[in-house]
């Protein structure tokens, strides 16, 4: 691999095993008596993953269920580690795995967004330089300061959506969410993302809408099997993809 | 690891706020209850331990609240920090951020609420006529104490709990022993002599003793036994940051 200074990520023989029990033994009972016929089996998720991510590139990961897409990008954000191998990240990175994540259903919209952008690394001052920016942006003004348990399904991921987006990291992990809102807002989304790419971001989708992706993204990564497939330009690798699992 | 909280410490912050605010919202009291809390124990306590006992203790009501404040203090930040991890699987599960913000936050909020409550102590003092002494310069140390000493324990029970889910229980009876081996409704003098040695393994029992020494009979806390007991709880501090930084690895996939 070369040595330079210019990748967002890198991912070095990366394999990802998890333990599968039939019956999670979780108490100290279970663990006792059941010590000996523990059913533990492995299952290898990633086997020997090697990646390189650099600064500015927008990438998609492909791949069909169960594949290991959403546990690369899991492992990218450091919320589980890899069994064997090492993943080096350069830079800021926020990641959009799920929408909502930590939101407090009795607070308001208001203290939701400073809870959530906390929860992305961002200190008080940056947040007020934001909190304007991510209401515009989710259209949700006249319910700001209401309860988050009053709002619907649609404005709570809105809400979500905005905050996530405008937390300004240089690298941004997203597991397919690009499904938010009706059709206008998921265009403003669409239209955010390009505004991102343009100006120099990382970004790394997870997705099976490919038709957004190939719009989007420069470079695909087909993860087949807990493998890289085929790693090549977004068009080639989707087709391909088509042609093989449609 | 300092470097990385400091860099969120805007999340400590707000999930401080949300420990507090969050605890009693939607009931019509809200925060008073931290106050009405420890009161309401007091008055049992109160009303039923003197029928039992034969009980000489002056002002014992001002006794029983400055050894009850502290002792809630205490199970509070128990209860709540061996499940925050459990109880914050959604967050764990789906965001990256050190995960240490949790029980730091817990054991930040029962501060904060020890000191908000930190008056009804000052109150009693006044009312019953003890007054204060010099020697109330002494309890920001004793409180300091008991914080370390609550952070090291939950950063073990906390992790802990996430593989073996008994903990929890297991760690409620030991609360509930130890309530008798801590002087919070008799002093310990009334304990038998040879006894006495279940004192010096009791952190809580030397910080409740000290608390009564500065601010009940105004006398200087037993300071040699406390900064020993300081020493430990830095000691416990610093082993339990380094198993829970040991398991907080297969948090995500355990919880």
């Amino acid at each position: 691999m070369k040595k330079n200074k210019d990748f967002a990520i890198k991912v070095c023989d990366v394999s990802k095993t998890f333990k599968l029990k039939y019956d999670r033994h979780s108490t100290l009972k279970e663990k006792i008596v059941f010590w000996k016929n523990n059913k533990t089996e492995f299952h290898t998720v990633l086997n020997n993953v090697n990646l390189e991510i650099k600064k500015g590139e927008t990438i998609a990961l492909i791949g069909t269920n169960g594949s290991g897409k959403s546990t690369l990008l899991k492992l990218m954000t450091k919320i589980i580690y890899p069994t064997s191998g090492k993943i080096l990240t350069n830079g800021k990175l926020t990641s959009l795995l799920e929408l909502g994540a930590g939101f407090h259903p009795d607070f308001t919209g208001r203290e939701n967004i400073y809870f959530n952008a906390s929860i992305f690394g961002l200190t008080a001052a940056e947040i007020d330089s934001r909190v304007e920016k991510i209401i515009e942006f989710s259209e949700l003004r006249e319910f700001i300061d209401s309860p988050v348990r009053t709002y619907s399904s649609g404005m709570y991921m809105r809400l979500a959506f905005s905050v996530a987006i405008n937390v300004d990291a240089e690298i941004l992990l997203i597991d397919e969410i690009l499904a938010v809102g009706d059709q206008h807002f998921q265009d403003k989304c669409f239209s955010k993302l390009h505004e991102l790419k343009n100006s120099n971001k990382t970004i790394v989708i997870v997705s099976h809408s490919l038709g957004a992706i190939k719009q989007l993204c420069d470079r695909a990564i087909w993860i087949y099997d807990g493998q890289v497939r085929m790693d090549d330009v977004c068009d080639k690798v989707v087709d391909e993809y088509l042609k093989v699992c449609g | 690891m300092i470097y990385k909280l400091y860099e969120y410490r805007q999340l400590l912050k707000s999930n401080v706020r949300k420990e507090i605010r969050g605890k009693y919202k939607g009931s019509f009291l809200g925060v008073l209850w931290s106050f009405v809390n420890p009161l309401l124990m007091t008055l049992i306590y109160a009303i039923v331990f003197p029928f039992i006992l034969k009980n000489s203790q002056e002002h014992y009501v001002t006794y029983l609240v400055i050894g009850i404040l502290p002792w809630n203090f205490f199970t509070t930040v128990i209860a709540q920090g061996t499940t925050t991890i459990l109880c914050n699987a959604g967050i764990i599960k789906k965001v990256y951020f050190p995960r240490e913000i949790l029980p730091i936050s817990v054991a930040t909020s029962g501060l904060i609420n020890f000191i908000i409550s930190f008056p009804i102590i000052l109150i009693f003092l006044l009312v019953s006529g003890i007054g204060f002494s010099y020697y109330i310069l002494f309890v920001p140390l004793i409180i300091l104490t008991e914080y370390i000493f609550l952070l090291g324990i939950i950063f073990i029970t906390s992790a802990i709990e996430v593989y073996i889910r008994d903990a929890e229980y297991i760690i409620n009876f030991f609360i509930n022993m130890l309530f008798y081996a801590t002087p919070v409704l008799y002093s310990a003098d009334l304990f038998p002599k040879k006894m006495s040695w279940i004192f010096k393994f009791n952190p809580m029992a030397t910080i409740i003793e000290s608390f009564r020494d500065v601010l009940f009979y105004k006398s200087m806390p037993p300071i040699k036994m406390l900064l020993i007991v300081l020493f430990m709880c830095i000691v416990l501090l610093l082993i339990g940051i380094k198993i829970f930084q040991k398991l907080e690895r297969g948090f995500a996939e355990e919880v």
